[in-house]
């Protein structure tokens, strides 16, 4: 599936990448992701998944097609 | 008059919620005065040149630009649900924002002021704490930090729970 980053979590991983894992929901994708990259779990707590501009919940069921978003808590304004 | 409405309708539909041109305050407010309206409030979220304590060069922002158009959209017409407004509109820079420039604006117009000050304030703190957009500062003594995060969850223990201000003051 296809990652994407925005903000702080473009310090810790590329903007896009692939994740070739067979990972079946949001909730493997956060743990996998703090895996790759152990210095960045503490914002992935508190980040947002989304698939298709929708946020989706931490047991969204992914496929190998999906391309997810991961939104750091918002800092506009 | 029916030119003029439609004319307003078309300026608030065709609305780009994100842009990473300036803000052309002074144009949309002049788009946002309507002849049932007695009250039109404007709100410009200025960069300025301090932050805990350290100056500011400049800002940078990102957005997730489609979820956040969409946010901000739906925002707008919760906002519109809520209050008798005749005008409600928000436009959030992308890109670097020097310091005095605006960086958000949200203009809000209805028969009275109580109701577009709370409207403003409501669509300003709900697109604060919940639209995908960030800011990077970048400051005088040349480092940068992805600032400023919305941090509700430390207290509301859900990161979709937010403590919104004008919930304070309604």
């Amino acid at each position: 599936m296809k990652i994407e980053v925005f903000a702080i979590l473009k310090e810790y991983f590329d903007k896009e990448f692939e994740i070739k894992d067979p990972l079946k929901t949001v909730e493997e994708l956060r743990a996998h992701l703090a895996l790759l990259n152990p210095a960045s779990s503490n914002v992935l707590k508190i980040c947002r998944f989304a698939v298709h501009d929708e946020f989706v919940a931490d047991h969204y069921q992914l496929t190998g097609n999906d391309s997810v978003v991961v939104i750091p808590p918002s800092s506009g304004g | 008059m029916t030119a003029w409405l439609l004319s307003h309708q078309a300026a608030e539909v065709n609305m780009e919620y994100i842009t990473s041109k300036d803000l052309d305050l002074v144009a949309l407010l002049q788009q946002s005065h309507h002849p049932s309206a007695g009250a039109v409030v404007l709100f410009s979220g200025d960069v300025r040149n301090n932050n805990v304590g350290k100056m500011v060069d400049y800002l940078e922002y990102e957005a997730h630009t489609s979820m956040a158009s969409k946010m901000i959209e739906s925002i707008l017409s919760d906002a519109r649900k809520r209050w008798s407004l005749n005008i409600a509109i928000a436009q959030h820079r992308t890109g670097k924002v020097r310091i005095t420039e605006s960086a958000v604006v949200v203009i809000t117009a209805s028969a009275h002021r109580a109701e577009a000050y709370a409207a403003n304030r409501y669509i300003i703190d709900r697109i604060k704490h919940e639209a995908p957009i960030w800011k990077c500062e970048f400051f005088t003594d040349g480092t940068k930090e992805w600032g400023g995060n919305c941090n509700c969850h430390k207290d509301t223990g859900n990161i979709n729970k937010h403590i919104y201000e004008f919930e304070e003051i309604l």
